[in-house]
């Protein structure tokens, strides 16, 4: 007991000798100071060279801004683009290696609320490293959140090119979707258990903007959802996003195998719709993920005929089943071809 | 049993001492980036004669700033854990008696997530709000063991098996309602409450918190220590310690709260380490046997190397990502335990 005490005694004086003076590695100067999306006054040193990432939504702006170069580690998950792959990797979201990240001599941490520890962001303050934290809740904060991000890197002007690009194409299928009935479909997040999104998440709103709504109608981010109750709400689609194995085309199909899932007449007619994990990043690239799923849900809109009336038409939408079944088949048709066309955005502009 | 002799209780903290030592070298040596054993030790050689300043590399600032504290952290977790394993399991005279049976741990951790749902809604300075948590935690541990304490007795008479159940029905009643929380609350924060709840030592701590663990560890294990030879009696039994002229209620009430003590302080910095204060006192016993004025030492140097190494794997093995220090904790705590289980039977 005795040497346990004189060797906790003499590590407490190490350690306090060392914690005496925290070493800060940045030799810039010049700092700036931000508020970020948590509220907490940041210090940034400007420039900023060295960005280090914990988040892939997080990388992929900072790929959307043009300053891959700058970005000199990121996580396990950071898939996106290839590049990124090759970038140093500091391990995951939630349990990232301090060490790493000290030894990459970041300026400056980015961070989001909605996926990492605030363990991790307090250990980087403790370290004297400075963190950036975002936290978009819908598309909007996502636009203004690469917004803000872009003047805190020192890049406005792409910021502003990015999120111009963003709003035009946003505004473009406002005006294709916007007037026709949303469907309601059923985002799946996992199938066993089945975990859908709440209301207030960005997916949510990437939904609407996309002419859907989530039948799902929950205070919590990830609510695990009764089958049940999915049965009385009856979603017109069911909506995958890619990336999940267990979304792969396959698993998707073998779900009317399942008796539980059959009583759902989205699953026994396949209506499902498969759009590219971009959904599930708040970055640039939901854009493109969202006019995927307006592809698959509302394939007329995206019929260009010479014929001007074709809006008109839409919006008179009767429900489905009302419908001539010439129109129907077509519609399938179209349907058909939207999926094929998946990912591409241009194709029929 | 031996005589005590100071001998015999130097030698064996002394091996103790060394494999430690050898242990925080590894430990300060290996990690997600390399660090070479030259730079390591001329950069603690510095931060011992107070040069600090001059370490200017960022190996120094892993080395000294994330490594060691971190290390530090899981001696005293370690220690705490394994002497407070090592009294329960005396003062109940039940070798499965052990913080994590007795629901301290569900306990501790129920109040850091109650804290961690409390945060937003008060209005704290940062550095107080880092400070929620484990003291939700520590507040949560000492609830619980109250709990137990209050359930356990009967006709005024604390019972080891009335105690035992009562921990093991109290912990599994805590986790159910973490699930409830957990699953019925909307809220980000809680997505580090996994990690927590299989024990984690990757977050750093104000320094103060490492005196107060210290002061903490060495009060209570001190309190424990003053009652080794009253323990040795009470492994005959409480009839027989008391005929001996043991004060039985006393001892209790001591080893009691300190060990409950030593637990809530581990729990609230580092979450749910399970095993090392189950296994190592058993592993203690079995090397240098069962007298409690050299168990109690043992066990509290044999903790710190266990969780020292166990934390050094849970950083390397997968680096750059980090495991859980009680994953690993229960990964190899486990077999071994049936291990010396059985190679003790035949």
């Amino acid at each position: 007991m005795v040497c346990a005490a004189i060797a906790a005694l003499l590590f407490g004086a190490v350690l306090s000798r060392a914690q005496a003076t925290p070493e800060i590695l940045s030799s810039s100067p010049v700092y700036r100071e931000v508020t970020d999306e948590a509220g907490r006054s940041v210090r940034v040193p400007q420039p900023v060279r060295r960005i280090v990432s914990l988040a892939p939504s997080l990388t992929e702006t900072v790929y959307a801004l043009g300053l891959q170069d700058h970005l000199v580690g990121d996580t396990d998950y950071c898939d996106y683009p290839e590049d990124a792959q090759k970038k140093t990797k500091v391990g995951g979201a939630i349990n990232p290696s301090l060490e790493q990240i000290v030894a990459l001599h970041p300026d400056l941490v980015l961070v989001t609320k909605g996926l990492n520890r605030l363990e991790t962001v307090h250990s980087l303050d403790a370290l004297g490293i400075s963190s950036y934290a975002t936290d978009p809740h819908t598309v909007d904060e996502i636009i203004t959140s690469s917004k803000k991000l872009a003047d805190v890197l020192g890049v406005p002007e792409a910021g502003a090119s990015v999120v111009g690009d963003m709003q035009h194409r946003l505004a473009e299928l406002q005006q294709r979707v916007g007037a026709l009935p949303a469907k309601r479909v059923l985002f799946v997040v996992w199938t066993q258990p089945l975990i859908s999104i709440g209301k207030d998440t960005f997916i949510a709103d990437a939904l609407r903007r996309a002419g859907a709504v989530s039948v799902v109608d929950s205070a919590q981010s990830w609510p695990q959802v009764n089958l049940e109750e999915v049965a009385l709400l009856q979603p017109d689609f069911l909506v995958f996003a890619e990336s999940h194995s267990e979304a792969a085309p396959s698993a998707v199909e073998g779900l009317a195998n399942l008796p539980a899932w059959r009583i759902l007449t989205a699953v026994s007619n396949h209506r499902y719709a498969v759009i590219s994990d971009a959904v599930n990043r708040p970055a640039p690239r939901i854009v493109t993920a969202i006019e995927d799923l307006a592809r698959q849900l509302h394939p007329d809109a995206f019929v260009e005929k010479p014929d001007s009336n074709q809006k008109k038409m839409d919006k008179e939408n009767l429900p489905e089943n009302q419908r001539p079944s010439l129109h129907t088949s077509l519609q399938r048709d179209d349907l058909k071809n939207g999926l094929l066309d998946r990912g591409g955005c241009a194709c029929t502009l | 049993m031996h005589p005590l002799t100071f001998r015999r209780l130097f030698l064996q903290c002394s091996i103790l001492l060394v494999v430690l030592f050898f242990v925080v070298v590894v430990a300060l040596k290996f990690g997600a980036v390399p660090v070479s054993l030259y730079a390591l030790g001329r950069d603690l050689f510095r931060v011992i004669f107070g040069q600090s300043r001059q370490i200017s590399s960022d190996y120094g600032l892993i080395v000294v700033n994330i490594r060691l504290p971190r290390i530090l952290l899981g001696i005293i977790v370690g220690a705490s854990l394994s002497v407070a394993g090592t009294s329960f399991q005396a003062l109940l005279r039940n070798p499965l008696a052990d913080p994590y049976v007795l629901g301290v741990s569900s306990g501790a951790a129920l109040g850091a997530i109650l804290a961690l749902i409390a945060q937003p809604y008060l209005t704290v300075s940062p550095a107080f709000a880092a400070l929620l948590t484990p003291m939700g935690a520590f507040l949560g541990a000492a609830a619980t063991i109250a709990a137990v304490y209050f359930l356990g007795r009967r006709e005024g008479q604390i019972d080891s098996t009335t105690l035992l159940l009562a921990g093991v029905i109290t912990a599994s009643f805590l986790s159910a309602v973490i699930m409830f929380l957990m699953t019925t609350l909307a809220g980000s924060n809680l997505r580090g409450i996994a990690f927590w709840l299989m024990g984690d030592l990757s977050t750093s701590l104000q320094k103060s918190v490492y005196w107060f663990l210290g002061v903490g560890f060495c009060v209570a294990a001190g309190a424990i220590y003053t009652t080794a030879a009253d323990l040795n009696l009470l492994l005959a039994g409480e009839k027989e310690a008391m005929h001996l002229g043991v004060d039985v209620p006393r001892v209790r009430l001591v080893v009691y709260i300190a060990a409950s003590l030593l637990t809530g302080l581990a729990v609230s910095v580092s979450g749910a380490v399970g095993y090392v204060g189950l296994i190592v006192p058993h592993i203690m016993r079995l090397i240098f046997g069962s007298d409690h004025r050299t168990l109690l030492p043992t066990a509290a140097l044999g903790g710190a190397i266990a969780v020292v190494f166990a934390d050094t794997l849970a950083r390397t093995v997968v680096a750059p990502a980090e495991l859980p220090v009680g994953a690993v904790t229960a990964i190899a705590g486990a077999p071994l335990f049936i291990y010396l289980l059985r190679r003790k039977l035949s």
